[in-house]
């Protein structure tokens, strides 16, 4: 309904407001515009109010001015100030062709952004920010309460990747304003940026019809297995039996101090029911782990204090993270339930996918180490978590919150037989070796009494021991001379890293290898950024149209890395001391021929248990 | 193929994160050569059992002592898929898994 201008007003001011009964009205200044523009200013007015919550405008009871500028700078859309609203003017010609022809309909959308963009800034200043200072936005949003800082937030957002407008990265206001843009205008929203969705429709009682779901998996490009170098997963949250907090233990190495924090998903095999069951299904497990990526062969501890690595999330394979904590690193794991429920658990994956395709943040290690980050997803990820006082700087600090808070459980470890079998824990593998090799010692002579010895050994020497043994010694040799092949390649590495650091570009046996190596190490896919494997098109969460591509993208990075792994191994090959890598040789060999021999045992009768059932 | 990869593996794995580890350096120690001889392929079944394997070494040799979780995970996979490992206690089947 049109209502004649206040008797009082310029004649070039028509007011004019839609709908009635809205508090929110919207006046069209209409100096210097033509009929037609002005017609058209109207009808845009009317289809924003049209698109906002009936809350929205209940709530901004107030007239709002909008004026068409030509003044505003490059690249500015809009501005706020007061109640007064302009908007770049060449907007407007955008509106009048995108109404008139269907095939400019895509000119249609910028006018109505800019215009809903100014009014989310007006209602979020006539209510003191509420918008822009709600804790729960900021946590979504990528500005998160930092430890070590009374309670004060980061002030850079560092969710770069896969947003639909990097503008809204400048601040909260922004990030609200633009957010709303595309709650109000893309139906896809509800899809790309779930939990933020769900805030403003709650905020506001309601939202704008939304498209339809990619399938019900989340998809994050995780590490493969085997020699596949990366996978692409669809990830049901209905069939994740628990999260756990994954401790891995600290060794002698002093960077190993604190520990290292990561979330595990307990994920049911295809067709489980959740259960407890599902902890068995350890080859669908995942472990989301905030990682420094550094691109370099020499950690520097400078760097890593003042956050010169990136810190991202990868998705790891728990077998993997097993192997290499509890056979490469030598290191203990602890696996401790976080009690959450059934929707805690499916918004807590939601945001993880969330990270993973948009977060880029910096690693330092004393504010914004793995611990943080893990903590900043779960309170993210899990509104009740915010709420609970678990801030703590180091990986095993934050257990011992978790656990006070009750989130936590502890007492899987109570019975440590059962805690093993069942997966709450994974020893170090160090801490058998020497019963392993009293076991061998208590059926044949050998000529070491301590592993640390029987390791150290020229692995020729040791063959002949080696095929002597019962069924137990074999399998006991099988462990240690596995063991004693990771010494050699951990030896051969250290002795190649020191040539490269020593010589570096100088050493033409390593140039190559180190051009590889960092070939590999500058790669966006392994570097835990899956937002480079897709066009900048989409944002958030990829979405139907954009897994078909993603598919096809980690098919070809994936070939792409093995051919750069065996490159860089071949290199390195060629870099080995002969002497270093005949041991290794020599190692491998005893291995094999261990396997073979324990298979054969097993399978023959050398004592009562033989046959195979 | 396993065992080569495996090396520059671990050769990444120090170079790339010595403190935290690296995406490049995950598959490090994943392949236990003692396990790799028998088949290329494998299902999903076998995948379950062949990973028990170090497991069933360590549980045999302790004569029971030590019972991991990927070893209690094929004790179970079995004893559910295949009829004749019902009655079988678990070194015997920790001895079954040593002679895949």
């Amino acid at each position: 309904m049109a209502r004649a201008a206040h008797a009082g007003c310029l004649a070039a001011l028509l007011a004019w407001a839609l709908p009635a009964s809205a508090a929110l009205r919207i006046e069209v200044e209409s100096a210097g515009l033509s009929p037609t523009e002005l017609d058209a200013s109207r009808t845009l007015a009317m289809a924003a109010l049209d698109l906002l919550p009936p809350a929205f405008r209940a709530r901004l009871d107030q007239r709002v001015h909008l004026a068409w500028r030509d003044d505003l700078g490059t690249g500015v859309h809009g501005r706020a100030r007061g109640d007064r609203i302009a908007l770049d003017r060449a907007l407007l010609a955008g509106w009048i062709a995108g109404s008139r022809d269907p095939d400019a309909a895509a000119d249609h959308r910028p006018a109505l952004a800019a215009l809903l963009h100014e009014l989310a800034h007006v209602y979020d200043r006539a209510h003191g920010h509420a918008l822009s200072r709600d804790p729960r936005l900021l946590d979504l949003a990528g500005w998160p309460v930092r430890p070590l800082r009374l309670g004060l937030r980061t002030r850079r957002n560092d969710f770069h990747d896969r947003s639909p407008d990097r503008y809204e990265l400048a601040s909260p206001r922004e990030f609200v304003a633009v957010n709303l843009e595309h709650f109000l205008l893309d139906p896809g929203y509800a899809c790309r940026r779930p939990a933020l969705h769900r805030h403003f429709a709650a905020l506001f009682g309601g939202s704008p019809a939304a498209g339809s779901c990619a399938g019900p998996g989340l998809a994050f490009v995780a590490a493969g297995e085997g020699g596949e170098a990366l996978r692409l997963l669809a990830l049901e949250p209905g069939r994740v039996q628990s999260v756990e907090y994954l401790l891995a233990e600290a060794n002698a190495r002093p960077m190993s101090r604190w520990g290292h924090g990561m979330l595990r998903l307990v994920v049911c095999a295809p067709g489980r029911p959740r259960g407890h069951d599902c902890r068995f299904d350890l080859e669908h497990h995942l472990v989301l782990s905030f990682r420094a990526f550094v691109d370099d062969v020499q950690v520097s501890s400078w760097r890593g204090l003042t956050g010169a690595y990136p810190s991202r999330l990868f998705v790891l394979p728990l077998g993997q993270v097993v192997d290499e904590y509890t056979k490469v690193e030598l290191r203990g794991l602890r696996s401790i339930p976080l009690r959450l429920d059934e929707a805690e658990v499916g918004s807590l994956l939601e945001r993880a996918a969330q990270v993973h395709w948009s977060y880029d943040g910096r690693y330092r290690f004393v504010d914004n180490n793995c611990a943080v980050e893990a903590w900043t997803l779960l309170q993210a990820g899990v509104p009740r978590l915010a709420r609970a006082q678990l801030r703590s700087i180091t990986p095993n600090g934050l257990l011992r919150r978790l656990e006070r808070a009750g989130i936590a459980d502890p007492s899987v470890l109570d019975d440590a037989a059962v805690a093993v079998r069942d997966g709450y824990r994974f020893d170090s593998q160090e801490r058998h070796f020497q019963a392993m090799l009293d076991v061998a010692r208590a059926d044949l002579p050998l000529p070491a009494r301590e592993a640390r010895t029987w390791l150290a050994m020229d692995p020729v020497a040791r063959a002949p021991w080696l095929a002597q043994g019962n069924l137990r010694a074999t399998a006991a040799f099988l462990l240690l001379e596995q063991a004693a092949v990771r010494r050699e390649q951990a030896a051969i590495r250290e002795a190649l890293k020191q040539r490269f650091l020593r010589a570096g570009r100088r050493d033409e046996a390593l140039v190559a290898a180190g051009a590889a190596l960092h070939a590999l190490l500058g790669d966006g896919a392994l570097a835990g950024r899956p937002a480079l494997l897709l066009p900048a098109a989409g944002y958030g969460l990829p979405q139907a149209d954009e897994q078909g591509l993603l598919a096809e993208a980690v098919a070809v990075e994936d070939r792409r890395l093995q051919g750069l792994h065996a490159s860089l191994q071949a290199e390195a090959r060629r870099a080995v001391a002969p002497s270093r890598q005949a041991r290794l040789d020599a190692a491998e060999a005893n291995l094999a021929h261990l396997g073979t021999r324990l298979r054969v045992m097993a399978q023959g009768g050398d004592d009562d248990a033989a046959a195979p059932y | 193929m396993i065992r080569t990869l495996s090396i520059l593996a671990l050769f990444l794995c120090t170079m790339a994160a010595a403190h935290a580890g690296s995406f490049a350096g995950t598959s490090g120690g994943a392949s236990s050569a003692g396990s790799s001889a028998s088949s290329g392929s494998t299902s999903g079944d076998d995948k379950v059992v062949l990973a028990a394997r170090d497991d069933a070494a360590a549980f045999v040799a302790s004569d029971g002592r030590i019972h991991g979780a990927r070893l209690e995970a094929a004790l179970r996979h079995l004893r559910a898929t295949d009829p004749g490992a019902g009655d079988a206690s678990d070194l015997q089947l920790a001895r079954a898994i040593l002679a895949r």
